[in-house]
C-alpha cells in the first residue's frame, strides 16, 4: 500500500493521474479504522493533510468557503462559529478532541455515513460542494447529488472534494441529536434546522434515519406556516405543546439496528426537529446541542 | 519501506517505516512505550500523542501523515531520572493512575489543554479528556489531577489532599434534614469523606493517602506492561477465530499459511495436544467442568479459537490466518439460555471426554440449590405472609473492557524454561494450569505479572497463555500475542447474563417472612466460573436481609454465545439488581418507605448469614449447625444509609418542584437507593504469602505473590509493612506476582487482596520486626518488649533511640550476622462482608427516554481503608462501571450469533465528559480479623449503582423497568406503556 503525501493540489492531482483509483485520505479517523480492521486494502493512498489549498476557510462575498481539509476543531473556532453557527454546533458533538483535531469536513462528507455529524447541517444550509479534477475541471454539486447512499458518493476516480460553500450567517441554525446515552454519541437520530429570517425560508434535514441525510420538505412547508416572520416567533400549535412528530415520522426512513428500532428513531427525529424549532425561536443564544 | 522525517520530542528524526505503518507502531518501535494499543479505531485514546501540539490518536494515523510534523509523546517530559513533571506529579498525588495504561495520553491531553487554557473549567478538563477511555478511575481523580496540575503550573500552591472528616449523623437525623439539599463539603469530590470510628487507633502510615508505590513508573510511561518489551527475533501471534456460532471442524489445511514468507508456526486441532481443562484461575482443584481444550474439533461461539499463527510481523500473522483453509460442518446454534434448555436444542457439549458437566444433554453446565428450610416450610411461610410478590428481571452480558487487552509475551530462558510475561490476575494458578496444556512441569514454567491496565476478572482466566506457550515451544522463539479490541470483546470473557425471579413473602409492617430466588444463567460456550459465580448470586441475593425461610435454585446453561466468566462483583451485581429493585417495588406496593422496609430487615452485627454454607450442587436443606453459620462481625449499613441520605439530599424525592422543574417540561427528576454487600476473600480456601527482608539502609524488599492489577495492592502492602516496621511507605520496595521470586498467592480476585494478602504482609512484617526489636533491645540495652519502632528508629521508653539503619548494618555486617527477614502466609475461616449504600440522582427526559445520572453517592463500610485515596479510586471506578451496566452496556449478537457491537462507540462505556459527579464516603468500622481493621472494597462498588439508577428512574417517572440496560428506547417504551 504505497502512501503519497503531496504538498500541493497540483502534486496531488499528478499522483492521481498515475493512480486514478487511489484512496484519498483526509484525517483518517474513519478510513484507518477500516484499514486496521482489514476491511480495506487500498492499492494506493493519497494523504491530503499537507495540501495547503484544502486548508482553512475564507469569505467570498456573502459566502463562506470552507476547505475540505477544515477540521472540526477549526469549525468550532469563534470566528467561524459566528458565521456558520450550526456547523460549530455539529462539530462540538463530534467524538473527542482527537477526532475533532484530525477529522475534516471533506472526510466527513466523503465517508458518507448516514450518521455523519456535519451532513444534516450542510443539507439544511443548502451547501454546495466543489469537486476538482486534474485537468482543471470543476463541478459544483449539492449534498444530495454527492452522497447517494451509505458510504456511497458520486465522486469520480481522480476527483477531489475541494471546498464547501455556505451562506454566511444564514439565520438561526440548530443541530440536535439523540443517542444511546446522551447527546455526544453516534446519533440514533439527529436533526438540523435553519430558519432564515431574511429570506423567510425554513430548511430541515434529518440524520441517521435513512440511508442518506433526508431533507424534510413537507416539514419545511408546514413549519413555514407556523412562523410569524414579522414578529419572529412561532404561532399556532408550536407556540404551545404541539410538535412535528407525525410529519417527521413520515419523512424518516430509518432501519432497525442494535442501537434502536426504526420506530424509536422516527420518534426521536421528531423530538429533535420540534426542539430545534423551539430553540431557533427562543431568545437564548444556542451554543451547544 | 519509506522514510518519514519528523521532529520527535524535540529531536529531528528519520524513521524507516512500511507505508501502512500506523504512527502508533512507528513510535513504539522507537521506544516510546507510553503510546499504547487500546484498539484500532482511535476510540480508547491510549495511543494519543501530540501532533504539532494537538492531541491525535496515533492508532488511526499513518506514520506517513506525520511526515514534516512535530510529534510529542509522554517521553518528552521524562527529563531527569526519578523526577516528575508537575502534571505527572499531580497524577500521582491525586491517585489518578490506577493501571496507568493510558497515563501518557492523559498527561499529554492535560498538557495541551493547560498550554491553551491555564485556568480551565471542569467542563473544559472533561472535554479535553473525553477521548481517552479509563475503565478504572471513574475519572474523578483524573479531573482533579488536571485541576491540580493547572494550579501548580500557575505557580500557586495546590490544596491539601487529606480526606475531609465528616461529623457522623444518625439515620433519623439525616431523614429529618429540612430543607433537603445535597450537602457537599468544600473539598474536591475526588477526595473521599471519612466518618471515623472511635474503635480505630492511631496509625502513622496506614489510613493515609499515600501515593502509589509504582506511581513514577506509570506517570512516566515506562515500559511496565506485558507488551512493553521487544525481544530479539520475537514473533507475533494472531488467533483465527470461528465465524460460526456452532460448527464442527472437519479439516484444516494450513499449507498456504505455512507457505507464506515469514510464517513460523500454525497451530490448530490437528497438530496440538488434546487436554481438557477449565480456564478459570481458581485454587486447586479447579472447579468443574473441564470442558475446554486448547484447539477443539468443534467451535461453540463466534470468536471461539480455531487456529493460531506465529509470524515475523503481526501483519504477516494476520494474513496467514486468512490463508488457513478450514472445513466446517455448521451446526444449529442455541443463542439464549431459554433456547438452549428448551426441547430439541442442539447439544453444545456432545463430546465424551469432558469432565464434570452437570447435564450435557440438556446444555446444563451446573445446577445449584440451597435453602434454609424445607420446601414445605417455605410454602408455609409464604402462606403466612400478608403479601406475596413475584417479579422477574433480566440482566445482560457486560464486557470488562480493560483498556489494556489480554497480552502475553513468552520465551524460553537460558535454561529453556518457559517464561510467560502475562497480563494476568492469577500468576500462580496460571503456572499450575498452563503446565499440562503445554506438556511441561510446573517447575519448568515461570509466570511474571507486570503492571496491568485493568482486568476486572477477565484476566482471572487463562485466555491466551496456553497458545503462546505452545507457540514458544514449537518455534523456540519469543512470541508476543495481544488481543485486538474485537477479540477482547468477544473472545475474552463477559459477565453472566441471567434471568432472575424473586418471590417474596412480606408482612404489612415490612417484615420479610419468605424469599425464593430462581435464576437461569447463561455461561456461554464454556462453563468456566459457572458454579462459583452463580453460587454467589444466590449468596448475595439472600444474605442482606434476615428472613426465616429462604430458597435458591439456579440452572446454568451453555449457549453458543461468548464465554461468561469472572467479572468484578462475580454474580452479585445480577443479584443486587434484582433484589434491590424488587424490594423498592415491594415497599411501594405495601405503602412503606423504601428505607423503612430495608431497615426492618437488614442484617446487623451479630446476625448469622444462613444461606451461604447451604449452596451446593445437591438439593434439599443442607444440615448446617447454627454455630457453623458465618456471623456478621462488623456492619456499618445504617450509618452508611444515613450518610448517603444526607449527601444525596434524599428528601427531595418528596419535593414536587424539584421533581418536575418548571423551566424544563420534558424533565422528571428522581433519587434511588440500593444497598449491597460483598465478601473479603474465599474462607478456608484463599491463601496469600509474603516475605520481607531488610537492606543496609533500613529499606525493605517486600515480595508478595499477590497480583496488583492497578488497584493499589502493592501500595497498601507497603503501608501495612511500613506501619509495622516504623518506616515510610517509600522505604518498602514492593515486587509482586513473579512465580520464580515471590511466595505463593491465590491472585487478585474475590475481594481477597487487602484482607488475605494484606494480613500475610502484616504477619511477615511482624516476623521481621521481631528480629529487629531483638537486636534493638541488645543495642539499647533493654528488654525487647520495650522497644518501639517509629520514624525509622528503634526507641527505648526513656527516649533513647537507635536508627534502624544502624540495626541493619549491625545485622548484615558486624555482629552475630543475619539477614533480618520475615515470611508469613495467611488464610482465614472468615470472609467479613463490607456493606454499602448507593444512591443515584437522575433526570429522565420523558420525550426521548434518555436517562442522565446527575450524581452518584456511595457510603461504604470497608472496615478501615488502608489507603483512602486508592480505596476511593476503587469505589469511583466501580460505580462508573456499574453505571454502564445500568444504562448502556450489553454485548449484542445477531441471529447467527455474530457480534453487532464489538467496538467502543457501539458498545458505550462512560467517558470523562458524560460521567456524573461521584461522592465517596467511608464509614469506618473495626474488623478485628482484618489487617488494621480492613475489609475489602474492590468489588462492592459495582453492586448497587444499576439498581439505584433503576429505582431513581421509577421514583422520577413511576415506571419500573426490570431489564438492563436502561437504554433510551427501553425507557421511552416503558413510558409509552404507562
Amino acid at each position: 500500500m504505497p502512501v503519497f503525501v503531496p504538498a500541493s493540489l497540483e502534486e496531488a492531482f499528478a499522483v492521481l493521474e498515475g493512480a486514478p483509483g487511489a484512496q484519498l485520505l483526509a484525517g483518517g479517523t474513519d478510513f484507518m479504522v477500516e484499514v486496521n480492521a482489514g476491511q480495506r486494502r487500498p492499492a494506493t493512498v493519497v494523504a491530503l493533510g499537507a495540501v495547503p489549498e484544502l486548508k482553512g476557510w475564507r469569505l467570498d462575498g456573502d459566502e463562506v468557503v470552507l476547505g475540505a481539509g477544515l477540521t472540526y476543531t477549526e469549525m468550532i473556532s469563534p470566528e467561524l462559529a459566528e458565521l456558520v453557527p450550526g456547523l460549530a454546533q455539529a462539530a462540538r458533538t463530534v467524538g473527542s478532541p482527537q477526532i475533532r483535531n484530525a477529522g475534516t469536513l471533506g472526510g466527513n462528507i466523503a465517508t458518507a455515513s448516514p450518521a455523519g455529524d456535519t451532513l444534516p447541517m450542510l443539507m439544511a444550509l443548502g451547501a454546495t460542494m466543489t469537486l476538482g479534477r486534474s485537468d482543471g475541471g470543476r463541478r459544483a454539486v449539492g449534498l444530495d447529488e454527492l452522497v447517494v447512499g451509505p458510504k456511497r458518493t458520486t465522486l469520480q476516480p481522480g476527483e477531489v472534494l475541494l471546498e464547501v460553500r455556505v451562506r454566511a450567517g444564514a439565520g438561526r441554525q440548530e443541530f440536535l441529536k439523540v443517542g444511546t446515552r446522551n447527546a455526544m454519541v453516534i446519533a440514533v437520530a439527529s436533526a438540523a434546522v435553519v430558519v432564515d429570517f431574511e429570506r423567510r425560508s425554513v430548511r430541515v434535514a434529518l440524520g441517521s434515519v435513512g440511508p442518506v441525510v433526508i431533507r424534510a420538505e413537507e416539514v419545511e412547508r408546514e413549519a413555514a406556516k407556523l412562523i410569524d416572520w414579522d414578529a419572529r416567533r412561532l404561532v399556532g400549535p408550536l407556540e404551545g405543546s404541539g410538535d412535528f412528530g407525525e410529519l417527521v415520522r413520515t419523512a424518516a426512513r430509518p432501519i432497525d439496528d442494535h442501537r434502536s428500532t426504526a420506530a424509536y428513531r422516527r420518534h426521536a427525529a421528531g423530538v429533535c426537529v420540534t426542539r430545534a424549532f423551539r430553540r431557533a425561536f427562543s431568545s437564548e443564544e444556542s451554543t451547544a446541542p | 519501506m519509506m522514510q518519514v522525517k519528523l521532529r520527535l520530542n524535540g529531536e529531528d528524526r528519520q524513521l524507516r517505516c512500511e507505508p501502512g505503518d500506523t504512527l502508533l507502531r512507528a513510535l513504539r518501535r522507537e521506544g516510546c512505550f507510553s503510546v499504547r494499543y487500546g484498539s484500532d479505531t482511535g476510540e480508547t485514546g491510549a495511543a494519543a500523542v501530540l501532533l504539532d501540539g494537538r492531541l491525535v490518536s496515533a492508532d488511526v494515523l499513518l506514520a506517513a501523515q506525520a511526515d514534516g510534523h512535530e510529534v510529542t509523546t509522554l517521553e518528552s517530559l521524562n527529563v531527569a531520572t526519578g523526577e516528575l513533571h508537575p502534571i505527572q506529579a499531580a497524577f500521582v498525588e491525586t491517585g489518578a493512575l490506577q493501571g496507568g495504561y493510558s497515563a501518557g495520553a492523559m498527561v499529554l491531553a492535560a498538557k495541551a489543554l493547560l498550554e491553551r487554557s491555564p485556568e480551565p473549567t471542569d467542563a473544559e478538563i472533561r472535554d479535553a479528556l473525553s477521548g481517552i477511555l479509563d475503565r478504572e478511575t471513574g475519572y474523578a481523580k483524573v479531573v482533579e489531577a488536571v485541576r491540580r496540575a493547572a494550579t501548580a503550573l500557575r505557580g500557586e500552591k495546590p490544596g491539601p489532599l487529606d480526606p475531609p472528616i465528616l461529623e457522623p449523623i444518625g439515620l433519623e437525623a439525616a431523614l429529618a434534614i429540612r430543607p433537603p439539599a445535597d450537602s457537599t463539603p468544600d473539598a474536591p469530590l475526588a477526595l473521599p469523606r471519612m466518618v471515623l470510628s472511635p474503635d480505630v487507633g492511631h496509625t502513622a502510615v496506614v489510613g493515609k493517602a499515600e501515593p502509589k508505590v509504582e506511581g513514577l513508573r506509570l506517570a512516566k510511561g515506562n515500559a511496565a506492561f506485558a507488551d512493553d518489551i521487544e525481544l530479539r527475533a520475537m514473533l507475533h501471534a494472531k488467533l483465527l477465530t470461528s465465524p460460526y456460532a456452532h460448527a464442527r471442524i472437519v479439516a484444516v489445511d494450513d499449507s498456504k499459511a505455512r507457505a507464506l514468507s515469514g510464517v513460523h508456526e500454525v497451530l490448530h486441532h490437528f497438530n496440538t495436544p488434546h487436554v481438557r481443562y477449565a480456564s478459570g484461575g481458581q485454587s486447586w482443584p479447579n472447579p468443574y467442568p473441564y470442558d475446554q481444550v486448547s484447539f477443539d474439533d468443534k467451535v461453540r461461539y463466534v470468536g471461539d479459537r480455531v487456529a493460531a499463527v506465529a509470524a515475523d510481523t503481526p501483519e504477516t500473522a494476520e494474513e496467514a490466518c486468512t490463508l488457513i483453509d478450514v472445513t466446517y460442518e455448521v451446526l444449529p446454534a442455541a443463542l439464549s439460555a431459554s433456547e438452549a434448555t428448551g426441547d430439541g436444542a442442539p447439544v453444545i457439549h456432545d463430546e465424551t471426554d469432558s469432565v464434570g458437566i452437570y447435564d450435557a444433554a440438556r446444555n446444563l453446565s451446573h445446577h445449584i440449590e440451597g435453602q434454609t428450610v424445607s420446601d414445605e416450610a417455605l410454602e408455609a411461610a409464604f402462606a403466612s405472609a400478608d403479601h406475596v410478590f413475584t417479579q422477574s428481571f433480566s440482566v445482560p452480558a457486560q464486557q470488562h473492557t480493560p483498556i489494556e487487552p489480554h497480552a502475553v509475551v513468552g520465551w524460553l530462558d537460558e535454561d529453556e524454561r518457559l517464561v510467560l510475561r502475562s497480563s494476568t490476575q492469577v500468576p500462580f494458578h496460571l503456572r499450575r494450569m498452563v503446565a499440562p496444556l503445554v506438556g511441561r512441569e510446573v517447575k519448568e514454567i515461570r509466570v511474571v505479572k507486570p503492571r496491568l491496565g485493568g482486568g476486572f476478572g477477565s484476566k482471572q482466566e487463562m485466555v491466551t497463555e496456553d497458545v503462546v506457550g505452545l507457540l514458544v515451544l514449537a518455534t523456540r522463539r519469543p512470541v508476543s500475542m495481544v488481543f485486538n479490541r474485537e477479540q477482547e470483546f468477544i473472545s475474552s470473557r463477559t459477565r453472566h447474563a441471567q434471568s432472575l425471579t424473586f418471590r417474596t413473602g412480606v408482612m404489612s409492617d415490612g417484615t420479610l417472612v419468605a424469599q425464593d430466588l430462581t435464576v437461569l444463567a447463561d455461561t456461554g460456550a464454556y462453563g468456566t466460573h459457572g458454579f462459583t459465580v452463580q453460587s454467589l448470586t444466590g449468596a448475595r441475593g439472600l444474605s442482606s436481609y434476615n428472613c426465616p425461610a429462604k430458597r435458591y435454585r439456579c440452572d446454568v446453561a451453555y449457549t453458543n454465545r461468548p464465554v461468561a466468566g469472572a467479572f468484578r462483583g462475580y454474580g452479585a451485581p445480577q443479584a443486587f439488581f434484582a433484589l434491590e429493585s424488587h424490594l423498592d417495588d415491594v415497599a411501594a406496593a405495601i405503602g412503606l418507605d423504601p428505607i423503612e422496609l430495608r431497615r426492618k430487615n437488614w442484617v446487623r452485627t451479630g446476625d448469622r448469614l444462613d444461606i451461604v454454607p447451604r449452596l451446593g450442587e445437591r438439593g434439599g436443606v443442607e444440615d448446617v449447625s447454627e454455630e457453623d453459620l458465618p456471623v456478621v462481625t462488623s456492619c456499618g449499613t445504617e450509618r452508611c444509609v444515613a450518610e448517603g441520605v444526607r449527601a444525596i439530599g434524599w428528601q427531595r424525592r418528596d419535593d414536587p418542584s424539584w421533581r418536575q422543574p418548571d423551566d424544563r417540561p420534558n424533565i422528571r427528576r428522581g433519587i434511588g437507593l440500593a444497598l449491597c454487600m460483598q465478601g473479603s476473600g474465599i474462607p478456608f480456601v484463599d491463601m496469600g504469602a509474603c516475605s520481607i527482608k531488610m537492606n543496609d539502609d533500613a529499606s525493605f524488599n517486600l515480595l508478595a505473590g499477590a497480583a496488583d492489577l492497578g488497584t493499589g495492592a502493592d501500595t497498601i502492602f507497603a503501608q501495612i509493612a511500613a506501619e509495622v516496621l516504623g518506616v515510610r511507605a517509600s522505604d518498602i520496595i514492593v515486587l509482586s506476582g513473579d512465580t520464580d521470586v515471590t511466595p505463593f498467592d491465590k491472585g487478585a480476585y474475590a475481594s481477597s487482596t487487602t484482607y488475605i494478602s494484606g494480613m500475610a504482609v502484616k504477619r511477615a512484617a511482624e516476623a521481621a520486626r521481631a528480629r529487629i526489636v531483638e537486636r534493638a533491645g541488645r543495642l539499647l540495652g533493654i528488654e525487647e518488649e520495650w522497644v518501639e519502632l517509629r520514624d525509622r528508629r528503634a526507641w527505648a521508653p526513656d527516649g533513647h533511640s537507635v536508627p534502624l539503619e544502624d540495626i541493619a548494618l549491625n545485622a548484615l555486617h558486624t555482629e552475630d550476622q543475619e539477614q533480618i527477614m520475615g515470611i508469613a502466609s495467611h488464610w482465614s475461616p472468615d470472609s467479613p462482608a463490607p456493606f454499602g449504600a448507593q444512591f443515584a440522582e437522575v433526570e429522565v427526559d420523558v420525550e426521548t427516554g434518555e436517562v442522565t445520572v446527575t450524581k452518584l453517592v456511595m457510603a461504604v463500610d470497608c472496615g478501615v481503608p488502608i489507603n483512602p485515596l486508592t480505596a476511593s479510586g476503587q469505589v469511583e471506578g466501580g460505580m462508573i462501571q456499574s453505571l454502564g451496566y445500568g444504562l448502556t452496556e450489553e454485548i449484542v449478537l445477531d441471529g447467527q450469533g455474530r457480534p453487532l457491537n464489538a467496538a467502543f462507540g457501539p458498545y458505550w462505556i462512560f467517558r470523562a465528559d458524560d460521567t456524573p459527579p461521584t461522592e465517596v464516603i467511608f464509614v469506618q468500622t473495626m474488623e478485628h480479623s482484618g489487617p488494621f481493621g480492613a475489609k475489602s472494597v474492590g468489588e462492592i462498588p459495582i453492586d448497587g449503582v444499576a439498581p439505584a439508577v433503576r429505582n431513581a428512574v421509577r421514583n422520577a417517572t413511576g415506571v419500573a423497568i426490570d431489564t438492563l440496560p436502561l437504554t433510551p428506547e427501553r425507557v421511552w417504551r416503558a413510558l409509552q406503556g404507562r
